[in-house]
């Protein structure tokens, strides 16, 4: 029991990582009909930024400069993804993202070299609660993330800014027509689906290192969680994170167990994802039909 | 021809790759007129309007608000120079609010090319844009009981009436119509038309109608265009189409036959 609640506690935190990418991905595609592949990608800068930016600032700081720079850079590549008004296609910018995606680690590779990156985390130690241990720093990213998530989805609905881009994710043309620049909106959904991945990693980094090519991991774990919703449901993204991230610790977790496969288990943490996320979505599927 | 008309459009060409929807057309409408363009099912109307308005660029012609060539601009210029369209099919915005989807409509002239400057000239406005949506609300008490539904959970009507009044939260000199009638009621249509009359002769708001029913657009509207196969073969007052036999066969689902035209009325030879 206890070593399932170790994994339950470890799984939410690294899954609450997982919910903000997925939810920048549910964000983009929901207001330009884009799947973004960059969006790991932007995860990796938020974690290498950070790396780099708290020898030098005060933690805090240094989370909030390396979110606003990777939401900068987020803001870029949407304009690029975008395109050209009516002449970009969704598939295009899928493939636009794609290039963006290895030209960014190939960029962290140069940059940062061929090694994980992490931070000492501020907290002194681990909390023992009933046994099991848990890093506050697990507390921290699920709360950040908790936090952003309700946030966003408030901001989006209650804000006249949010609700434009609802707008677009509504009816791009419908917008359009009222006089909002698609794609000016298009770029702040980039920026701000960025910023929250970069958040994810910004907090997650000194549990789990970064590597220059995590984003490929992370971008299908983002995925996944958001097509769990069917990418369309900010709230399903993240449950669908969360669920994503307990399920692959156990499996992971009690993997250990079955003689054989031992220390490989790893390994397969990424298609354990995949395998799983395949049986919630079909189940989510067939809930629907029923209802 | 002092001050130039409200809209003007000239030989205005629309293509979609190599087809062409729109062959030259060219109409004008003054400052708090009601103009009909009616035509049958893929005559191009739509083509037009949104030619006009922004969404597609016209492969040749002019377009001018107040004398100012607004040509293949994007719609939100077109709507800060006056002109708002009402799009086919409502277009509401279904998942939100009623209210958000006419804030929008103020919203959208804000916005210049990024949202943070948009939002925030939107925001000094506030106070003007809320008695706005008074207005809004008091022309249309419905969408005040509907603020908080939905939009795409209120009925076919109550959808026109939400697209209707997003278009008038942009103060509108020119309110472009596609399809008032579409999939409506009888009774829901009769509402409607009785609102947009007051809307013309007391806000002095200008209304293009374009329609297929064009019993209702002539009866609505003073002057009218017919439109078939993306070029103009008649136009006249309201009064005289009606008499027009070719107009009256084509009520009936025949085709405009050209040759019968009553003198008077503008003619291109149709296909
Ligand atoms: N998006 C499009 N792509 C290609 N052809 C189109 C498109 N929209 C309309 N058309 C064609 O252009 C012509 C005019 O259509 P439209 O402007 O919608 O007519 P109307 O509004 O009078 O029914 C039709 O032949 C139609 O098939
Ligand atoms: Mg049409």
């Amino acid at each position: 029991m206890r070593e399932f609640l170790q994994l339950v506690v470890v799984g939410i935190s690294t899954g609450s990582a997982y919910a903000l990418v997925g939810i920048g991905m549910v964000l983009v595609f929901r207001t330009t009909g884009i799947v973004n592949f960059a969006q790991g990608s932007f995860a990796v800068l938020g974690g290498l930024f950070m790396v780099e930016l708290v020898d030098e600032l005060h933690g805090l700081l240094a989370g909030l400069v390396a979110v606003l720079a990777v939401g900068f850079v987020g803001s870029l590549v949407g304009f690029v993804a975008v395109g050209f008004r009516h002449r970009t296609t969704p598939l295009a910018s899928l493939i636009i993202t794609l290039g963006i995606a290895l030209l960014i680690a190939s960029l962290n590779l140069l940059a940062f070299g061929d090694r994980p990156h992490t931070y000492p985390t501020i907290f002194e130690r681990a909390w023992d609660i009933g046994g099991v241990l848990v890093q506050p720093q697990y507390v921290l990213v699920a709360g950040v993330t908790l936090l952003a998530a309700l946030l966003l989805t408030l901001g989006l609905q209650r804000t006249i800014a949010g609700q434009a881009l609802g707008a677009c994710a509504d009816s791009r043309r419908a917008a359009e027509l009222v006089g909002i620049d698609v794609r000016a909106v298009a770029a702040i959904a980039f920026a701000v689906s960025a910023g929250l991945s970069a958040l994810g990693w910004v907090l997650l980094t000194p549990v789990d290192p970064v590597n220059y090519d995590s984003d490929v991991r992370i971008a299908i774990n983002g995925f996944a969680a958001a097509a769990f919703g069917g990418l369309a449901s900010i709230r399903l993204a993240y449950v669908g994170g969360l669920v994503l991230g307990v399920a692959q610790q156990l499996v992971v977790g009690y993997a250990d167990e079955i003689p054989g496969l031992g220390q490989q288990a790893r390994q397969y943490e990424l298609a354990a994802a995949l395998v799983i996320m395949l049986v919630l979505i079909g189940w989510r599927a067939r809930h629907e039909v029923h209802e | 021809m002092s001050t130039p008309p409200l809209l003007e459009i000239e030989g205005l060409v629309v293509k979609y790759g190599p087809a062409v929807a729109l062959d030259g057309v060219s109409l004008s409408l003054e400052a708090g007129e009601r103009v009909a363009l009616i035509g049958p099912n893929g005559a191009g109307k739509t083509s037009l309007l949104n030619g006009v308005c922004g969404l597609l660029e016209p492969a040749a012609g002019r377009v001018r608000l107040d004398g100012r060539d607004l040509t293949g601009r994007g719609p939100g210029e077109i709507v800060r120079a006056g002109l708002t369209q009402v799009p086919e099919g409502r277009q509401v915005f279904p998942t939100l609010p009623v209210e958000a989807n006419l804030l929008l409509g103020a919203y959208g002239r804000e916005f210049r090319h990024e949202l943070v400057s948009a939002t925030l000239r939107y925001l000094r406005r506030r106070g003007e844009i809320a008695a706005r949506l008074e207005r809004v609300y008091s022309l249309m008490p419905k969408l005040r009981e509907l603020r908080e539904r939905p939009a795409g959970r209120t009925s076919g009507g109550e959808q026109q009436m939400v697209a209707i009044g997003r278009a008038l939260m942009a103060e509108p000199r020119l309110l472009a119509i596609d399809e008032l009638s579409l999939g409506l009621a009888p009774l829901v249509v009769q509402d409607l038309s009785a609102f947009l009359l007051r809307l013309n002769e007391e806000e002095g708001v200008a209304l293009l109608l374009v329609e297929q029913n064009a019993v209702l657009a002539l009866e609505l509207c003073s002057r009218a265009y017919v439109l078939e196969a993306g070029r103009l073969v008649l136009a006249g007052p309201s009064h005289e189409l009606e008499q027009n036999e070719t107009v009256r066969s084509a009520y009936l689902g025949g085709g405009l036959d050209v040759a019968d035209a009553e003198p008077g009325t503008q003619t291109e030879p149709g296909p």
